[in-house]
């Protein structure tokens, strides 16, 4: 394990941000935290960073603090350094005092390339995130701890920087936060989720949606619904069939195994005209919304 | 890209270092000026037909008159200049950039301590160059020793007040909090010296401010040993304990 917390506790005065956190980091994984507002993911990062100590419990990581990088939700920098001097201080003070194309490469990367050379206090909120993204990735961490990287980029922003985490997969550990689900499920193999301090659950997304996921299967026919409704109801396999829109059937089933066997033939034999059907598997975020309602 | 070229360009790109240097040789220009013309300034203003009569200006006056405004408006930029350099967790994000970065804070405030005292002096040395000149060509001669001995002991409370400075960072977060508590903290010791009289004076590093002036009058250098002393030892308490402080600060 990169990342090993055992009942890690953090409180600020009367106020818990913390609770009995045990986190469990594989080396070399994407692990993404979510939860809402105020359940202790940027605490969590801050103490895994050293930048906040623990009231209790213990942080094992397998990693010297000089190999792991911090990239905050909003990064600052002084206003009056340009992009390419920040991105040499951080590899500067990670050790990197390498040739200057590596930071031009980076920044490249970030696509800062055109700006490099500029202050950065005339840098938008989007470029200042992406100029965070150089500034960690310069020192070539083995462990990348992301406060909601992408939160103040555009979608093409955005998808560059998942591109850039998901790539990172097997040669650095990633622990990114997120309120964007979606980001989450696309690039992360690990979640956890945090709700008032509290971790909910962690482990792999399949076990995670698949543990949730009611077999079903969403149909959408051209022809009417009412005869496959009929014959649906007389399967021993089918548990329920209900028509939420026109044309549309959802049909709960005992086992998507039986489904895959007997629904596309039982179709054909009644006729429909099948535009498409598909496994209704469940989402992150009704999963989200469920643990942390 | 090292974090003593980062303190150097923040001078020198936020015009501090002119500032500084502006206001130290500006004093040093205008003391010994407004010292030679003190009589004929007052006497055009008008004085109500009542005539008053000015000692004939010593050029140890034009250099008092020197030290006496750098110590106080100098001063007040300098510990302005050092707040905003060494009260660097103020933005926390910028400060998640540096401290994620050093093994220890010792790293980020050593220099920051270090150019500010530097841009400091450079401005006390250009302005007490300024003062030597203008006192020279108006009042006659200054005797170089004793300005030089001044100097370097003006260089030390400098660097305690930056000290104090760096100090005061590490108890507040702010730049305007930290110079504030700065100030007081060496108007404290000022009032202090006034108040206890030259037995306690004689140790306090405020002392030092002044003492070109004195030293030009005729005083003894050997009279500043005992603040001078003091103010080394204080200038190192103050840095250990900022640093040790700054290290147990959680962001």
């Amino acid at each position: 394990m990169m990342v090993r917390t055992a009942a890690l506790t953090k409180r600020y005065g009367e106020q818990g941000a913390l609770s009995n956190v045990d986190v469990e980091v594989p080396r070399g994984s994407v692990y993404g935290l979510v939860g809402p507002n105020g359940a202790g993911k940027t605490t969590l990062l801050t103490i895994l960073a050293g930048l906040c100590r623990p009231t209790g419990g213990q942080v094992q990581l397998e990693v010297p603090r000089r190999r792991m990088a911090l990239l905050p939700d909003t990064p600052q920098f002084d206003p009056w350094l340009t992009g390419r001097e920040v991105v040499a201080l951080a590899a500067h003070l990670a050790g990197i005092d390498g040739p200057r194309p590596r930071a031009l490469r980076v920044l490249a990367d970030a696509g800062l390339a055109e700006a490099a050379d500029r202050r950065v206090g005339g840098y938008s909120r989007g470029m200042l995130q992406r100029l965070g993204i150089a500034a960690t990735l310069v020192g070539e961490p083995e462990l990348l701890l992301l406060d909601e990287p992408a939160s103040a980029l555009d979608p093409a922003g955005r998808r560059e920087v998942l591109d850039l985490i998901a790539g990172m997969r097997g040669e650095a550990t990633v622990m990114l936060s997120s309120h964007i689900l979606a980001d989450v499920h696309e690039v992360c193999d690990i979640v956890g989720i945090l709700r008032a301090g509290k971790l909910l659950y962690q482990g792999t997304l399949e076990n995670l949606l698949v543990g949730r996921a009611v077999p079903a299967y969403r149909i959408h026919l051209r022809s009417a619904v009412e005869p496959v409704i009929d014959v649906l109801r007389r399967q021993p396999w089918v548990t329920s069939v209900a028509a939420p829109l026109p044309h549309r059937l959802h049909v709960r089933v005992r086992s998507l195994a039986d489904a895959e066997r007997h629904l596309a033939p039982l179709l054909g034999n009644c006729g429909a005209q099948v535009i498409s059907m598909t496994p209704d598997t469940a989402d992150l975020e009704d999963v989200f919304l469920e643990l942390t309602s | 890209m090292s974090l003593w070229r980062l303190e150097w360009l923040r001078l020198l790109r936020t015009h501090r270092l002119l500032t500084i240097l502006g206001v130290y040789v500006f004093f040093g220009l205008t003391g010994p000026l407004t010292v030679r013309y003190l009589g004929q300034i007052l006497g055009s203003l008008g004085t109500g037909g009542v005539e008053v009569e000015f000692p004939e200006p010593t050029p140890a006056d034009g250099i008092a008159q020197f030290t006496g405004d750098a110590s106080q408006i100098g001063l007040l930029v300098v510990v302005m200049v050092a707040a905003s350099a060494l009260a660097f967790d103020s933005r926390r994000e910028m400060a998640v950039f540096l401290r994620s970065r050093v093994p220890g804070v010792y790293r980020i405030i050593l220099p920051a301590y270090a150019m500010s005292t530097i841009a400091g002096f450079a401005g006390l040395a250009c302005g007490t160059l300024a003062a030597w000149y203008e006192t020279v060509v108006l009042l006659g001669p200054v005797p170089i020793g004793s300005l030089l001995t001044g100097l370097l002991l003006g260089a030390l409370f400098l660097a305690f007040a930056v000290g104090v400075v760096a100090l005061s960072a590490s108890l507040a977060k702010g730049a305007l909090a930290t110079a504030g508590i700065s100030l007081g903290s060496l108007l404290g010791m000022a009032i202090a010296a006034g108040v206890g009289g030259p037995n306690v004076s004689r140790w306090l590093p405020t002392t030092l401010a002044g003492a070109m002036g004195d030293l030009v009058r005729q005083g003894r250098p050997e009279d500043y040993l005992p603040a001078a002393g003091l103010c080394i030892l204080a200038t190192a308490g103050c840095l250990l304990a900022a640093i040790a402080l700054a290290n147990r600060r959680e962001l």
